[in-house]
């Protein structure tokens, strides 16, 4: 009789097993939504974050392998909100492109647009139009492939910044 | 077109023309739903694979009800001189034409999304700003996957099935039984996003190869069905379970015939009606040109479906001829 009703009751009891670990999974138990599968904005958070850029006529001025300008500034203002130190590496694109791959990079920004050809081996933000010295480009930056955090939260940060 | 009942040779019952207006109803509905559909996936489809083919599997949806509703056209059409059948087997070509591109579409999906998966490529899913708020574009892939899924499930899937054993038509039946499974697409892409959102990257690639697979499955499933029915495989019933009880029925007419010893038919499926060939031996090898007709005539009475009768008088019958017993 006891065993029976026990019995009965086992699938309730999975259900609300099984809810816990749902509302748990959805509301954080240590998860957020989107997250890094490399983990790229915990490292970079209270860190250093390695971004890449190429001189660009009215966006990058390189001098003495330092650069300055318009996006270096905005960039360094995210490195900011996040506590990050920023670390700029000028080299071609190409090569950038590679070392994020490599995962020696964290970013690349510079004065790359929308139609860039890197789709198949970088992340690449949406574009961004209100950018100083864009010139009407739809300027875009590339993080490593499927950082979907640190994607979001380059995102939410250039949306206050210098979103329509 | 949905004005006459014209079908070929015959007009149909009243049953089957209600029957084939709401059809065509349905078929119309599911175009402007799956358009819409299509047109809203394509603003959230992004960087994710299982998106991708969801989308993709959207769009060869609409193969099967443009099939239908371009062979209905041709279906009622009498038999002339140059069709003396009458144009029924547009229904299987165009069965024929929806499997096949499944298939092949289905392979190539399921071959991009393996190769994918085995390269390891990170899904890139960023951020989309609505009313003036940046979420995440997951989140709304998930809502348009989960809202889109109610046509197909809850209305057209069903109603188009109770439709298609009236009007044993098996492009319909095919057409709800994909419509009715659609929601393994959903979930199977809802799964794939919200894996993408946990840090788990393959579960994207996986959910795409999950659904390709269904795809090539639907499009196999077709592609056989029309070419056994093109091949003129003995009539079956309009989901292909088993065999149509109404060649032992019109045997049974046939050897209820006073003139009749014997009988059996050779009856194929020309898509929605049946063609008979009718073998019987007379008693006394004796028959009259007014038994034959009149038989004939009391064949075709018996169901709709009957399209084109020829009663044969024969010796013995022929081995392959179905005896209904």
């Amino acid at each position: 009789m006891d065993t029976s009703s026990r019995f009965r009751r086992q699938p309730r009891s999975v259900g609300i097993v099984a809810a816990l670990a749902l509302s748990c999974t959805l509301a954080g138990c240590g998860l957020t939504i989107p997250a890094d599968p490399d983990g790229t904005l915990d490292a970079v958070t209270g860190g250093e974050l390695r971004i890449g850029t190429s001189p660009d006529r009215d966006l990058v001025d390189v001098r003495d392998g330092v650069p300055s300008g318009s996006i270096v500034e905005l960039v360094d203002d995210y490195a900011d909100s996040i506590h990050a130190e920023p670390d700029w590496t000028v080299a071609s694109e190409e090569t950038l492109v590679t070392m994020l791959e490599d995962g020696e990079l964290d970013l690349i920004a510079g004065g790359i647009t929308a139609e860039t050809p890197w789709l198949e081996r970088a992340g690449v933000s949406r574009g961004y139009t209100g950018i100083d010295g864009a010139d009407g480009r739809e300027i875009v930056m590339l993080v490593p492939l499927g950082e979907n955090a640190f994607l979001s939260s380059l995102e939410a940060f250039l949306d206050e910044e210098v979103g329509s | 077109m949905s004005h006459t009942g014209q079908f070929g040779r015959i007009t149909l019952p009243p049953e089957q023309q209600r029957a084939i207006r709401r059809a065509v109803k349905w078929e119309v509905f599911t175009i402007v739903y799956t358009s819409i559909t299509i047109a809203v996936i394509a603003l959230v489809v992004g960087n994710s694979q299982a998106m991708r083919t969801a989308w993709i599997e959207d769009m060869l949806s609409l193969i099967p009800q443009i099939a239908f509703l371009t062979a209905l056209i041709f279906v009622r059409r009498r038999p002339t001189l140059e069709h003396p059948y009458g144009l029924h087997r547009a229904m299987g070509v165009g069965h024929l034409v929806a499997g096949v591109a499944l298939l092949a579409v289905g392979l190539n999906l399921a071959f991009e999304s393996a190769a994918g998966l085995i390269a390891g490529e990170h899904p890139t899913i960023g951020t989309v700003v609505l009313w003036g708020h940046t979420i995440w574009l997951g989140w709304l892939m998930v809502i348009v996957m989960a809202v889109v899924i109610i046509g197909p499930v809850f209305f057209y899937g069903p109603a188009k099935s109770k439709l298609a054993p009236v009007l044993h038509n098996k492009l319909l039946y095919a057409d709800a039984d994909m419509a009715k499974a659609d929601w393994q697409t959903t979930v199977a892409s809802i799964i794939g996003v919200l894996g993408v959102g946990a840090g788990v990257w393959w579960l994207d690639g996986a959910a795409a190869v999950f659904i390709s697979l269904g795809i090539i499955w639907d499009g196999v499933r077709n592609t056989k069905a029309a070419v056994v029915d093109l091949m003129d495989e003995r009539a079956r019933t309009y989901d292909s379970k088993s065999a149509h009880p109404l060649a032992a029925d019109i045997v049974a007419y046939l050897c209820d015939r006073p003139w009749a010893s014997d009988a059996a038919v050779r009856m194929r499926d020309q898509g929605q009606v049946f063609h008979i060939e009718a073998f019987v031996v007379p008693r006394r090898r004796k028959v009259t040109v007014h038994e034959l007709t009149e038989t004939a005539e009391g064949v075709t009475a018996l169901d709709w479906k009957v399209q084109d009768v020829v009663i044969v008088p024969v010796e013995r019958l022929p081995d392959e001829a179905d005896t209904g017993r």
